[in-house]
């Protein structure tokens, strides 16, 4: 078996994982359902790649994510970082058997359950004693799933309040005593002290050694990061220990980033941000095999999501794009390895996340970055002319790239899933490959190189899945012509599932966003009498560590564009 | 202002509303923290928004949880942990302290005096109270043989003041012979050699020392024995499982038989390592009582799993980096990285290595060792935030035996040590200083009565009778502390109340530091935090 284990760093991957992992649970869900699509019934993923079998104290199984999320205190909001399945008998306050003088209580007011989570409670409690039904019909019927997803729609403050997902107790680690606000915990130096002070590495170690344990042979490890703020310094040591450790798994970086358009107030911010992105951006990424920036300025405004209508102020909406997209990449992971004749008509084109590195990153240009597009929905192969639409929809999510760039060395890797071909019905799998290799045939520009995974399987909606739909966008995700009438936008009762098209590439797109960060770098931080030097050296890097990340950061660039060396050393 | 004119934005606090505000942050953490002092105290519940448990006697504990927002309580928090990385204690001491500093401060401050002045006679008092503290403790001599007696003594009045009675005594010998288990001569103690593992099991007494080692996993093959005697260890980072070759290697292969010779070879190399494994086993394992562990910090896949559990050998993956240097310190033999030159001397020998299986959760005992210098503490409580506390009182208690052992020498405790230090300074120190600093030194003298005071409110005595009673008992020239019982007077020496060395020095030091910083603050200027989002 070829195991992953994701990590999830800062509040911002853990909304994406959040989501992530709803549409896990709901394909679990929706495969053990017999009243489900077939092509659920079916979807021919191999679940355990994240998921892992366990059992309590009590005997009784589980089934959990193979997952570490590091948090501050606090952003976990009404869920307990130890999850509901291992749970002891409550211990009731006020009986403390280890001293036998005065207790006293401080409790923190009880943070109440949004309708979301309550309803899941219920429904675990009902679960648990099946004999009342009566009762459970009662109860079920009070939380009607319209109100449910306006709650959401209003009030999601933290992400556990959109996950219906049981974690591991050893999945959730919190951060505590920093003694600072989450708005000053900004920059890489601070995280890197958090990770290092006290006993926190070691036990965030300890949590990922117990995941990493019972793999018989992990084929990579996920690892999504909050990039905002001094996160990434805890993500850096973090992944440095993963470097030095487990030398032999492969890790596939997710760099995310909400909403940056939000101006800063001042300039000291402005340079703090910019800093901080630059030196963050070339740690990270020099600790694992593949980076991927994610997170666009303004994703409402971009051409992304022409057919969403994405609030760009809401984690829980945009978080919710990149998670789909994030899902669709992970999709060839868990398809069964086919010899070469033999053929599923479910998947095709499974590999493993060091396929995906070798693939992107292995050939001849080693350029470790990749650019994450996004079609979502995924157009139908409706005929000749629309097939181009495909490629044309796949939008990127990575910013600062070009748009028209011409790269002949470009190297591609695409997940389409779930597609429609004419008439409303699901294309196969021959169908797809066919559809694509015709819309590259067309295209203006081929990529050098590109890899084709197909699934049946769209995207499921989950229930606590924003509403983001446009009023284009069918009950199973299909593109109408004429838009439905009722609310702008659809959410999870009126859509059930997507079909998505995602794809990683390889390619001098990524320019300008090497530029952009070399340039800022080199205006606050290395020039003489910068105005970024000394907040640097707080964050304890000098002169040299400097010089070094500039060096980094410009051979990644001449590796991507080898003719401009006078252009980027000159300024 | 001129700042305003800078920033209009910027809040300005005058001095004596400056001070204030310093002042009273630091009562009110003293106010928090008072309780927790002495083993009379109350333990602390708290109970998050989320129902989550976290029970603590610990003032370093209690502080990490409280998410603290005031500069000033920061500040003070910051030095008061410091304190505790440092030596492992005195958290509370150094906050009650400082506190109190400030408390004594503000009285003379509201009469008109200069804070300056204080602060100098802050300075002169600390440094008599250092060299005092020279002359009032109790060398120990550690030399070959440490004093067992006073080692369990320090451990006991720490633990004691976390833990009850019974449960803390029973700890105490665990925590000393862990200490001395680990110990090597010339050398200075890690305690990292000291594994401190729970079990989520029965009831808190049924804690233990293991001489040998308990791992957190078990073997990943169902055929591997469970339970085996007389076992050599072989301790090995080597991996064991079958990889792609390295990304930046491009391996290139034109067709299926190419690339399945390729996989083939990959594997061949994998089964020639674990092949050079069984080998040594077959050396070494003569005859059939002698049984064969493999413990490695890589990874095993389960192809070698299986090779290995036919021939008998139990075989351990991922081990923890920590666990491959205390398996070697409690075995013996050496950690090897690579099986090429495998030798019967790398190996280490254990009595019995057995497993325990609670729920998905496996432990592996490795015991019977000869001559262990690791060894595991195993906590076994109810649940989770008993565990919690249990483990963070046997680190304090750890601490404390390193501490005496390092200092060779420990201090009289019960307050008896502030007690004699405050007469000192009173009664001698005070008259040979020259004008207003002489005040200075009264406040720092009356400062250090904190620990007494406490101990006697938390205890539920008259703070005055008691103070009254015991420096009535220092001028008579005996050297007393505070009976927790009775409150009256009591020779700490003869109940065996000890305190570390270090950890007052290190209060005397750090206290005054910063209660004088924050004296010397005559304005406060909140600029450029005020960039909050607004809501």
């Amino acid at each position: 078996m070829r195991e992953i284990v994701t990590v999830q760093v800062g509040s911002y991957a853990n909304f994406i994982g959040s989501h992530f992992w709803n549409f896990q649970d709901e394909l679990l869900g929706l495969a053990d359902n017999p009243e489900s699509d077939d092509i659920f019934n079916n979807h021919n993923l191999d679940m355990n790649v994240l998921y892992r079998s366990g059992e309590t104290h009590q005997g009784i199984p589980t089934y959990t994510p193979r997952l570490v999320s590091v948090d501050f205190q606090g952003l976990l909001g009404s869920v307990s970082s130890r999850g509901t399945l291992y749970n002891e008998a409550p211990a009731s306050p006020g009986c403390v058997s280890t001293w036998t003088g005065g207790v006293t209580t401080h409790s923190s007011e009880p943070l109440k359950k949004n309708l979301f989570l309550e309803s899941l409670h219920l429904e675990d409690e009902a679960v648990g004693n099946t004999s009342s039904d009566s009762w459970k019909n009662g109860s079920r019927s009070e939380i009607q799933d319209k109100d449910i997803v306006e709650c959401l729609e209003n009030g999601v403050q933290y992400w556990t309040d959109f996950s219906k997902v049981h974690y591991h107790p050893q999945s959730l680690y919190e951060l505590s005593g920093l003694w600072m606000d989450i708005e000053d915990f900004n920059n890489y130096g601070f995280g890197r002290d958090v990770f290092s002070g006290g006993l926190r590495g070691e036990e965030i170690n300890e949590r990922l050694r117990f995941f990493i344990e019972e793999c018989d042979h992990a084929q990579g490890i996920q690892f999504v990061v909050d990039d905002t703020g001094g996160f990434s310094g805890v993500a850096g040591e973090f992944l440095e220990n993963i470097a030095d450790e487990y030398a032999n798994i492969p890790v596939l970086l997710y760099r995310v980033s909400p909403d940056t358009s939000i101006d800063p107030k001042s300039r000291k911010q402005t340079i703090s941000r910019n800093l901080h992105d630059v030196v963050s951006f070339s740690r990270l990424s020099a600790l694992c095999k593949l980076v991927v920036p994610v997170g666009l300025p303004s994703l409402s405004r971009s051409r992304t999501s022409s057919f969403l209508r994405v609030e760009d102020e809401k984690p829980y909406h945009t978080s919710a794009v990149y998670a789909s997209a994030i899902h669709s990449i992970s999709l060839p992971f868990r398809m069964e390895q086919l010899g070469p004749s033999a053929q599923s008509s479910y998947t095709c084109g499974a590999m493993s996340v060091n396929d995906l590195v070798q693939i992107l990153a292995g050939q001849s240009r080693q350029n470790i970055i990749s650019i994450l597009d996004v079609s979502m929905p995924a157009p139908s192969f409706t005929g000749y002319p629309a097939q181009q639409s495909l490629l044309e929809n796949l939008q990127p999510l990575t910013p600062d790239v070009a748009e028209d760039a011409e790269d002949f060395q470009a190297v591609e890797s695409m997940t389409v899933h779930g597609v429609y071909r004419a008439g409303r019905q699901r294309a196969s799998i021959t169908e797809v490959k066919d559809a694509v290799q015709a819309a590259y045939d067309n295209a203006v520009t081929r990529p050098k190189f590109s890899h084709l995974s197909v699934a049946r399987c769209p995207l499921p909606v989950p229930l606590p899945f924003p509403s983001i739909f446009g009023n284009l966008i069918g009950q199973h995700g299909e593109l109408l012509d004429t838009p439905i009438s009722g609310p702008a936008s659809r959410g999870s009762l009126e859509v059930h599932s997507i079909p998505m098209a995602a794809r990683l590439r390889s390619s001098n797109a990524i320019l300008p966003f090497l530029e952009n960060r070399l340039g800022n770098l080199r205006k606050f931080g290395i020039a003489r009498g910068a105005l970024g030097t000394e907040l640097l050296r707080n964050w304890g890097f000098g002169k040299d560590e400097l010089e070094d990340i500039g060096e980094t950061l410009s051979k990644m660039f001449t590796t991507l564009n080898p003719y401009s060396e006078e252009s980027s050393d000159s300024d | 202002m001129s700042l305003r004119v800078l920033n209009p934005n910027a809040e300005v606090l005058n001095k004596s509303a400056a001070l204030h505000m310093n002042i009273n942050a630091a009562k009110g953490l003293q106010d928090v923290l008072k309780t927790n002092l002495g083993p009379k105290g109350t333990i602390k519940m708290l109970v998050g928004g989320a129902g989550d448990i976290k029970l603590t006697k610990d003032g370093n504990t209690l502080l990490k949880e409280m998410q603290i927002q005031n500069p000033t309580a920061i500040m003070i928090a910051r030095t008061a942990v410091a304190q505790d990385d440092a030596s492992g204690d005195g958290t509370t001491s150094t906050v009650l302290f400082i506190g109190e500093l400030m408390k004594q401060s503000e009285r003379y401050i509201d009469e008109g005096m200069h804070p300056r002045v204080l602060v100098d006679g802050f300075e002169i008092a600390k440094r008599a109270t250092l060299q005092f503290l020279e002359k009032f403790k109790t060398p120990v001599v550690m030399g070959e043989e440490p004093d067992k007696e006073i080692l369990k003594m320090v451990a006991r009045t720490t633990l004691r003041t976390k833990l009850y009675e019974a449960l803390a005594d029973q700890l105490t010998d665990i925590v000393a012979n862990a200490v001395l288990c680990i110990r090597k001569p010339e050398e200075p103690i890690d305690l990292f050699m000291v594994e401190i593992m729970h079990m989520r099991h029965k009831f808190d007494v049924d804690t233990r020392l293991v001489e040998g080692l308990v791992l957190d996993h078990g073997s990943r093959h169902p055929d591997m024995k469970r339970r085996a005697e007389n076992c050599y260890i072989l301790t090995c980072n080597v991996s064991l499982e079958y990889e792609k070759s390295e990304i930046n290697a491009g391996f290139f292969y034109t067709n299926a038989e190419q690339r399945e010779a390729m996989v083939a070879a990959e594997r061949r190399s994998v089964d020639e390592r674990v092949q050079k494994i069984i080998d040594l086993k077959n050396k070494v394992c003569t005859s059939n009582d002698n049984n064969f562990v493999v413990i490695n910090q890589k990874g095993i896949d389960p192809p070698s799993l299986d090779f290995l559990a036919r021939e008998g050998i139990i075989a351990l993956r991922r081990a923890k980096r920590r666990n491959m240097e205390r398996l070697v310190l409690a075995c013996g033999g050496e950690a090897v990285n690579s099986v090429d030159d495998l030798n019967p001397d790398c190996l280490g020998w254990a009595g019995l290595v057995y497993e325990h299986v609670l729920g998905e959760e496996k432990y592996t005992f490795v015991e019977n060792v000869k001559n262990p210098h690791s060894c595991t503490i195993l906590i076994k409580g109810p649940n989770d935030h008993t565990i919690a506390q249990i483990k963070d009182a046997v680190r304090d208690g750890l601490r404390a035996v390193k501490n005496t052992i390092e200092d060779e020498a420990v201090v009289l405790g019960a307050g008896a040590f502030e007690v004699a230090a405050r007469q000192y300074l009173v009664n001698e120190v005070k008259k040979s200083v020259q004008g207003r600093a002489q005040l200075g030194v009264e406040a720092f003298a009356d400062a250090l009565l904190v620990v007494p005071k406490t101990l006697a409110e938390n205890s539920g005595l008259d703070t005055q009778d008691v103070i009254i009673a015991l420096t009535g008992e220092h001028d008579k020239g005996n050297v007393v502390g505070l009976s927790q019982h009775t409150g009256e007077p009591i020779d700490p020496q003869m109940e065996g109340i000890f305190d570390n060395y270090s950890v007052k020095r290190q209060i005397i030091n750090s206290g005054p530091v910063i209660a004088s910083q924050l004296l010397l603050v005559d304005e406060v200027i909140r600029a450029g935090r005020n960039m909050r989002k607004p809501n």
